[in-house]
């Protein structure tokens, strides 16, 4: 419950103006349904009085007729009212919502990023905050609007019929709606937890099992494992039926209450009106009203079947967006122009949980206009060195300054601005070209097209882009419409726009035929003559690019 | 019309092929919900003659109050056990909807031949998760929905008709505009959304997008400019959603105005008919007030489940979508080649030579089949198969082990022919070594050993892996996880050697065990590959790597074969 009221209180917070409105036309809409029923039942009623008492002609008839009119058409015309107001606060508060979630995930240590860059934890990540699309929307202004118009009732009941009916009325939702409903809710947090755990499995397993179906066929184990995957789905299939059974559970509680609260009305009332302290079309009125509100309960059987989802995903979704601020080094950078741009010595890395270091003793120095190259067999760490290098990672042991300054004096802004490193597998996104090489600019910069062009033709991928439509050609989501060598130059353009002092590369021309790769890494020497290059990469024409080598051990 | 026959079939003629299974369940739940909506006038009834008592002594049947309410709950329960039958039966289909949808899929798309998918891993896995999923508020939600929309509207039309025929007039004619208008609404409301969605993804998606780039975003320090970004297209596609979902929400208040009209001219024409003022539309004789109240208790029920339906149709849609890509899946699967026997465990048959000779196979499903040259190699020896990409060097291992139904030819392990029925057995002789290894969920032990008895020492010592091992945080305990996060290509291979010196099957194929590795890290492959010759396992590698090649007895070279 607490992670729900936490997740309320955030998705309000920025939106109150939109929210309030939403909630009070929400309110609107159910008072006016009841009020609809209940003037109807009244009406009715007291016609048929008036038409046995021979009274007729004296009935007003006008008033009654016009208020079932004005309020039909007046609460067709609130709910559509409604449903705009609170979509509309809804995908506010989401989109809200994702920002924190971003700024979250960005203050999360380098080897967690990693993770949640994985296909598997971003399939989770959408799935969660689509769970919470409905916590206002189903969850939240159900309920409060509902409450509201139980209370607006029990005082409309109590003045126009007396205590005892619209006290009945008012106990008998307040315990179904209000008790039932959070004794169902209670429980849905488990099952809820198993049938996602459980859809997860399935999508794990059913990856797994047929990425490695030759090889687990050869091992005679495709059977097991197919066994395996079914047994995921029968799991799901029993968390499901349970969670249906908990849906049949909520819509009774429903239908229960809303027949306890009309019987209750139609006795109570029916009882007054033969002892004559109300009018039968007091009574009537009494009865539909009890019968209308049912509504505020119907409303909330959705939200409540996804209850249990909702506190599961809201849960994970704020453990995200509550990362804390990253520690950083205060004051302004104090750089020595004379010393090398890069200074390491003695650095170590150990992975965590592992004894042995992976790499030690990385001793160099970069020095303005050199290239300098790190190898070392495969597995030896020359990415993770890279990493560490870029201030991604810290050291186990060593020490490395950077233009005369410790790396980790540095502040997170002023060490991105000298030092960049294009990764192994860089990841575009969707959108332009130009918006992807934009990213490589400060905040409210605007690209200067020349530049841009300049950058493209250092990595030979001018004529590429020109082909595509230029600067304005649009890329799918995760980048995807250029091949794995071009997305990698146009990373490398990317990073060469931003004009640093330190350009780490790693494995910058990887998938590319040997003319491009040695045009792109003369390309970028000549548009940044004075950074120091620091490239891992297993390819001749590259290592000839270099002036020196280092060995990683 | 040449076209018509060979286009697949209706997506809603697969969903009632799939839901078939359980038809009579649903039909059966469908109509306990149709008894349960049936209870309302009998609820109404007894409303209308305590009331009518009330008002009018004397002119209905007498009901007291008490007795009323007791009457009225006692209904509602007949009701809430009808629904929750009906509830559950529908859910017990659903259940088996899905999970024998799941269950076809996945085995099927498992025993596709190595190579020749004609669904992705990728594919499967959100096919057979969420997108199937679908199914179940189709089964449990849209079905009954649709027989209550059928049925009940018009039985209270009947029923109506039985008091006064004014009414029912109403009823039929505001009844029948609300899918007609909804029609119109939901038109617009569709056009409107293909117009503002084609080029800008969902929220979801640009969110995503930039997770998946975190890294690139900070060593850019672009994470603010991104954020703004972020901010400024969301905001944007919030006002274009907001715009669809204006003339989409149209149709669902269309419905309720229809409806509040609809029920407000009932109560209007009741009321007046009461009062004494009109006296036409029922059979002659006049209104009694419990005819009346009972009139206004069944208009609102009858529009209902024309409501339920309308909020239940997107449910329809889902499962529409996904029926017929199921149907699209399950077709190409069924076209493409598959593996040969079922993956079982098996008994290795009595080894000899391996000889293949006419083999001719199809990669793929499109493809024209590939002739590869006979071979015939002796136990114990090692044998490098070469040629450029593409000459089917994969493909010829594939086949040795039955991982895909070659076109034409044989193959034989000594005296014994590789058929479908004894696949499991021949592939219980051999051992694998992919060239992408892709490892499960699981700890690096049970990965080498599956689970089985063994030296594990001298496995990992034999394949150079022990310092592989050593370097993981956990030693054996470690799990490598999807991408085979902490390892290298190099290390990945060796550990896969492990295994297959663990195994100790026969013979040992591995698929270009030494690319994109540098020499050093090669050698170490080759030397931990050579390890299991020396064990006297015959080795055969599909490679075009000079010092591996070279590290062989002999080559059987594909090039030029055709």
């Amino acid at each position: 419950m607490k992670t729900l009221l936490t997740l309320t209180a955030r998705l309000i917070a920025d939106q109150k103006w939109a929210f309030s409105r939403g909630l009070a036309l929400s309110f609107l809409v159910l008072a006016m349904g009841a009020a609809l029923l209940g003037l109807s039942g009244w009406f009715i009623t007291a016609s048929a009085l008036a038409g046995i008492t021979g009274l007729g002609l004296n009935f007003n008839f006008f008033t009654p007729s016009a208020g079932v009119r004005g309020l039909a058409l007046g609460r067709a015309v609130s709910r559509y009212g409604e449903r705009l107001l609170t979509h509309d606060a809804t995908l506010r508060a989401l989109a809200k919502l994702r920002i924190d979630l971003m700024d979250g995930v960005s203050r999360r240590p380098h080897e967690e990023q990693a993770r949640l860059r994985g296909a598997q934890a971003l399939n989770r990540i959408t799935s969660d905050v689509d769970a919470l699309d409905g916590v206002l929307l189903r969850l939240v202004i159900p309920f409060l609007a509902g409450g509201m118009v139980q209370i607006a009732a029990l005082l409309m009941l109590w003045w126009l019929e007396g205590l005892p009916i619209g006290l009945a009325v008012f106990l008998i939702y307040l315990l179904g709606g209000g008790l039932g409903l959070i004794w169902v809710a209670r429980a849905a947090r488990h099952d809820a937890r198993a049938a996602e755990t459980a859809l997860q499995n399935i999508r794990r397993r059913a990856l797994e099992t047929m990425r490695a179906r030759a090889d687990l066929a050869v091992a005679g184990q495709l059977e097991a494992a197919t066994a395996q995957t079914l047994a995921e789905v029968e799991a799901e299939a029993l968390a499901r039926r349970n969670l249906e059974a908990l849906d049949r559970r909520v819509g009774a509680v429903i239908s229960a209450t809303t027949a306890l609260a009309g019987a209750a009305a139609l006795a109570i009332a029916g009882q007054m009106a033969l002892a004559g302290q109300i009018t039968p079309a007091r009574a009537a009125m009494g009865l539909f009203v009890a019968l209308a509100l049912a509504e505020s309960l119907m409303l909330l059987r959705r939200g409540m079947a996804e209850i249990g989802r909702m506190q599961e995903a809201g849960a994970r979704v704020m453990d995200l967006t509550d990362t804390p601020a990253r520690a950083q080094p205060d004051g302004h950078a104090h750089t020595d122009t004379d010393a090398p741009l890069i200074e390491s010595r003695n650095v170590a890395f150990t992975r965590a949980k592992s004894a042995a270091p992976l790499f030690s003793d990385l001793t160099f120095s970069l020095a303005r206009g050199e290239t300098v190259m790190l190898a070392g067999p495969s597995g030896a760490g020359k990415s993770t060195a890279l990493a560490v290098l870029s201030g991604l990672l810290k050291p186990s042991g060593g020490e490395i300054t950077v233009m005369g300054r410790a790396l980790a004096d540095w502040p997170e802004g002023d060490l991105r601005d000298v030092l960049t490193m294009v990764p192994q597998r860089s990841q575009l996104i969707g959108g332009t070209i130009a918006e992807n090489l934009a990213l490589a600019l400060p905040p409210a910069a605007q690209l200067d097209e020349d530049a841009a062009w300049a950058a493209l033709r250092a990595v030979a991928l001018d004529e590429v882009i020109a082909a595509r439509g230029g600067l304005e050609a649009r890329l799918g989501e995760g980048g995807t419409g250029l091949s794995g060598g071009q997305t990698k130059r146009l990373a490398l353009a990317r990073a060469a726009l931003r004009q640093p002092d330190i350009l780490l590369l790693d494995e910058p021309t990887e998938g590319l035929d040997a003319p491009t790769a040695a045009a792109t890494l003369s390309g970028l020497r000549a548009l940044l003559p004075d950074a120091g290059f620091l490239l891992v990469s297993h390819r001749q024409p590259d290592q000839s690019a270099a002036t020196g080598t280092i060995a990683l051990k | 019309m040449t076209d018509a026959t060979t286009e697949a079939p209706k997506p809603k003629a697969v969903l009632a092929r799939i839901a078939q299974p359980v038809a009579g369940k649903l039909k059966l739940a469908g109509w306990l919900g149709v008894a349960s909506a049936l209870i309302w006038p009998a609820q109404a009834a007894l409303i209308g003659l305590v009331l009518g008592d009330l008002v009018a002594p004397g002119v209905s049947t007498a009901l007291s109050p008490l007795a009323g309410a007791a009457g009225f709950v006692a209904l509602a329960l007949v009701r809430i056990a009808l629904d929750w039958v009906s509830q559950k039966l529908s859910a017990d289909a659903a259940e088996v909807v899905l999970r024998e949808s799941r269950e076809t899929l996945i085995r099927k798309a498992l025993r596709q031949a190595s190579g020749a998918a004609a669904l992705s891993p990728a594919e499967l896995a959100s096919l057979s998760a969420e997108k199937l999923g679908a199914l179940g508020p189709w089964a449990t939600r849209y079905q009954p929905a649709f027989l209550r929309a059928r049925i009940i509207p018009l039985a209270f039309i009947l029923l109506a008709a039985t008091q006064s025929w004014a009414v029912a007039g109403i009823l039929l004619i505001a009844g029948p505009l609300i899918p007609l208008f909804m029609a119109l609404v939901g038109m617009a409301a569709q056009e409107a959304s293909e117009k503002q969605m084609v080029e800008i993804g969902s929220l979801n998606r640009l969110l995503i997008d930039r997770i998946a780039a975190i890294t690139d975003l900070r060593l850019l320090g672009a994470e603010a400019r991104s954020r703004a970004d972020l901010e400024t297209k969301s905001e944007d596609l919030r006002v274009r959603t907001m715009a669809v979902l204006r003339v989409a929400f149209l149709s669902s208040t269309l419905l309720e105005l229809f409806a509040a009209i609809g029920v407000a001219l009932v109560a209007v024409y009741v009321g007046f008919s009461l009062i004494g003022w009109m006296n036409f539309g029922t059979w002659g004789s006049k209104m009694t007030p419990a005819e009346g109240i009972f009139l206004l208790m069944i208009a609102p029920e009858f529009f209902q489940p024309l409501r339920d339906l309308a909020a239940a149709w997107h449910d329809r849609a889902a499962a529409l979508a996904v029926a017929s890509e199921l149907e699209t899946t399950e077709t190409e699967i069924a076209k493409a080649n598959t593996l040969m026997g079922t993956g079982g465990e098996g008994t290795a048959p009595q080894l000899g030579a391996l000889r293949w000779h006419g083999l001719q196979i199809r990669p793929g499903e499109a493809a024209d089949p590939i002739p590869l040259p006979d071979g015939d190699i002796a136990p114990g020896e090692a044998v490098a198969i070469t040629g450029p990409s593409g000459a089917g060097k994969t493909t010829l291992l594939t086949a040795l082990v039955g991982l895909i139904h070659p076109e034409a030819g044989e193959i034989t392990l000594g005296d014994t022919a590789l058929t479908e029925q004894n696949a499991d057995d021949w592939r219980a002789a051999f051992g694998w070594i992919p060239q992408s290894p892709r490892f499960a969920d699981a700890s690096l032990r049970e990965l080498i050993t599956l689970n089985r008895p063994g030296d594990l020492d001298a496995a990992l010592d034999a394949a150079q892996a022990t310092e592989v091992v050593a370097g993981l945080p956990g030693g054996l305990d470690a799990r490598l996880g999807d991408m085979g996060g902490g390892v290298s290509g190099g290390e990945a291979r060796r550990l896969l050697i492990a295994r297959a010196h663990y195994a100790g099957r026969p013979i040992v194929l591995a698929d270009e065990p030494t690319a994109d590795l540098d020499a050093e890290t090669g050698a170490k492959v080759i030397a931990a590959l050579l390890a299991l010759r020396a064990h006297g396992t015959t080795l055969i590698v599909a490679s075009h790597d000079p010092a591996l090649v070279a590290a062989m007895d002999r080559q059987i070279d594909l090039e030029g074969a055709a």
